[in-house]
């Protein structure tokens, strides 16, 4: 499209260095050094989906128990409700746990998860804008961190790997910046 | 610069309604102990005056500068605020004219950049000719940033004419049919049994009476959506100034884009099913974090209609995508499709029946059921229209009956791949690939999905557009040191991001 003039008809000879030094400058660090193989989260990350889950259930059983009342129905059925919700809820932790899968490979991350929508994700790390780590409450409490990667994408903030340790994020968010300015894309938006 | 002076009177109309509001509120506060018009009429004054004088001060005090590589603004009449935006951060360039504004000579124009849905800076206002200079000046500036040479272009060449014959069919294609048919569904169930009773419980021919309300709500919707369709790309036109496209539309509300072909990100085909019919479609053309003239959810055709072929030729040109042979999801996805509809036909059907139970209306409500008739032909329409495709350097997918959306995403444009599985998906063995792009997203979004292919073919496609992802960023990396390489050795500055 725009990319102006094509360079077929530079001399061989020119093309060779310029491949060299083109080649020379990819090859600056090892990406195999910042790759990871495939990890499972911190177990810890369940008690912190185990607490979300339960408040919402609770917050449901009691809008339920409201409702039942208001049409003249044994408003115990709500605790009924409740009760199965959470247990329910304590189903999809663990096995949202057992699914989660992230790997930083030696050109994207790859992300594999979701219980009742399972979901495999590849971010090349050309793609990236930046890398957070936060900590709500919960994960404070628990020791747990968050690393956040943003990308152009419409669907950016997506892409966050829960249930870390603080040492663990870190050390991701060290990798995955050396690896996202080792990939150095221009930024073509 | 200083925006246009007659920009004040204005923005005081355009803020009228807020100093009669003020006013009736006041008067109805003050109202306790009669009304007093003196009083009121002093107060209208008064505020009338702040207005008056906030604006006067808010024209004054906007300035803005075109620097060698910056759009200065600085604004602001009690907080200020100084932006520089960047030329070739500067995605798109629209001007925007309504009426009244074209009556006092003064436009609107808008500057965007990739970030946020967000305008980044907005003259409110200037003059016309003030507006298409600093179109064109952003637009040199750019150039001159992007090829040195820059082939300058005054009047650019036409891409695009609409015609009278083209808007004509543009208003009678462009009815919202999804609505529609809701509306007709809703009307001709509930409305019927309910209206014909109140009107007449012994004539059994006012039963008709809910499909013909429905029947003619659906005209009338579709006369409206028509007209405002005729209004809004009345003029339509599309030409190419260098690296840019250009567009101008409107009867009453005149609008100019921009949009650099550098920046695009997707193309989109949409033909509803009455254009598809005549064999008429449009293109949507998708510039990351905004899509030109979009106001709120609205996407702006680049063409709003023309000829099937035509569509795909312009396409073509921007994008050298060359023929597509959609590959169509398994058989099993429309199977898929039939238990899904069922599901909500029965749903409907069981509605019918506690509206029923509860009220003794609808004394046919498990007729109902009678819609598990259309069930099977609509599996296969929505599984006709399905269709994806991948080759070296595009990803083309393609969904829906009543708006057919084609996406071509460009490999080099990808944000992120995935591949995804839904419970029921996982039952058939099926799977969603998504091809995310920085487009503004939205409903419709720009990305690019691939609904219910074999799992299988999901993940290695997946594979397949990120491996070939990285090739192409490679490859553009090389060009661009190469290209960087060859500057130096010019001694001229390195370009910056073709």
């Amino acid at each position: 499209m725009s990319d102006g003039g094509d360079d077929r008809t530079e001399s061989g000879r020119e093309r060779g260095s310029a491949g060299v030094a083109v080649e020379r400058e990819r090859r600056r660090v090892d990406p195999s050094e910042y790759t990871t193989d495939r990890r499972s989260l911190s177990p810890r990350v369940q008690i912190n989906w185990a607490v979300r889950t339960t408040v919402t259930a609770v917050v449901v059983g009691l809008i339920a128990t409201f409702a039942l009342r208001a049409f003249d129905l044994d408003p115990r059925i709500g605790g009924v409700l409740t009760a199965v919700l959470v247990l329910l809820g304590f189903v999809w932790v663990v096995l949202h746990y057992r699914i989660w899968v992230y790997q930083i490979q030696d050109d994207a991350i790859y992300l594999e998860r979701g219980v009742l929508t399972h979901v495999r994700t590849l971010v090349p790390y050309v793609r990236i804008q930046h890398v957070d780590t936060s900590r709500g409450p919960v994960e404070r409490t628990l020791g747990l961190s968050t690393l956040v990667v943003y990308t152009a994408g419409s669907r950016g903030a997506d892409v966050s790997i829960p249930g870390l340790t603080p040492e663990e994020a870190s050390d991701l968010q060290q990798r995955v910046k050396q690896l996202a300015i080792e990939a150095e894309g221009d930024d073509a938006l | 610069m200083n925006l246009d002076p007659r920009s004040v009177p204005y923005r005081i109309f355009d803020n009228g309604f807020r100093i009669v509001a003020a006013t009736v509120f006041w008067g109805f506060a003050s109202s306790g102990d009669g009304m007093d018009v003196r009083s009121l009429l002093l107060f209208f004054v008064a505020v009338l005056g702040i207005a008056i004088g906030w604006q006067i001060a808010y024209v004054r005090r906007y300035e803005y500068r075109v620097t060698a590589d910056t759009f200065d603004i600085r604004s602001g009449v009690i907080s200020r605020r100084e932006r520089e935006i960047p030329f070739e951060r500067i995605q798109n360039v629209d001007i925007a004219q309504n009426v009244v504004q074209r009556a006092l000579g003064i436009a609107e124009v808008r500057l965007e950049t990739a970030g946020g849905n967000a305008t980044e800076a907005t003259l409110r206002y200037v003059s016309r000719r003030e507006a298409s200079r600093l179109q064109e000046l952003i637009s040199d500036r750019k150039r001159s940033d992007a090829s040195p040479e820059g082939s300058r272009e005054e009047t650019g060449d036409v891409l695009f004419e609409l015609d009278q014959r083209e808007l004509g069919i543009l208003g009678v294609t462009s009815a919202n049919f999804r609505l529609l048919g809701l509306i007709l569904v809703g009307l001709s169930f509930v409305g019927s049994p309910v209206a014909a009773r109140e009107i007449s419980p012994r004539v059994g021919l006012f039963l008709l009476l809910g499909p013909a309300f429905a029947a003619v709500g659906l005209v009338i919707l579709w006369i409206a959506s028509g007209v405002q369709a005729v209004f809004r790309y009345y003029g339509f036109r599309l030409t190419r100034h260098g690296e840019e496209l250009r567009y101008e539309r409107g009867l009453l509300q005149q609008y100019t884009g921009t949009i650099p072909l550098s920046k695009i990100q997707t193309l989109m085909i949409r033909e509803n099913v009455l254009a598809r019919a005549a064999g008429y479609g449009s293109l949507v053309i998708e510039t990351a974090g905004y899509s030109p003239g979009q106001g709120g959810s609205d996407v702006e055709s680049a063409v709003p209609i023309a000829e099937r072929d035509r569509v795909l030729e312009l396409a073509r040109s921007i994008e050298n995508v060359g023929d597509i042979p959609f590959a169509r999801p398994p058989r099993r996805a429309r199977v898929r499709y039939v238990a899904r509809y069922t599901i909500v036909v029965g749903v409907i059907t069981a509605i019918l029946g506690a509206i029923h139970l509860w009220t003794d209306e609808l004394p046919y409500w498990y007729l109902g059921s009678g819609l598990w008739l259309l069930v099977p032909i609509a599996a296969h329409l929505k599984w006709a229209h399905l269709g994806y495709y991948v080759d070296e350097d595009y990803v083309v997918t393609r969904s829906g009956f009543w708006t057919r959306r084609t996406t071509v995403v460009p490999i080099y444009r990808v944000q992120t791949v995935l591949d995804s599985q839904t419970v029921f998906q996982r039952r058939r063995d099926l799977g969603t690939l998504v091809v995310d792009t920085a487009t503004s997203g939205g409903f419709w979004g720009g990305d690019a999905v691939a609904l219910d292919v074999d799992v299988e073919t999901a993940r290695t496609l997946r594979e397949r557009i990120h491996d070939r992802f990285q090739e192409a960023v490679r490859e553009r990396q090389d060009r661009l040191f190469r290209e960087r390489e060859r500057e130096s050795e010019h001694g001229r500055e390195s370009p910056v991001n073709g």
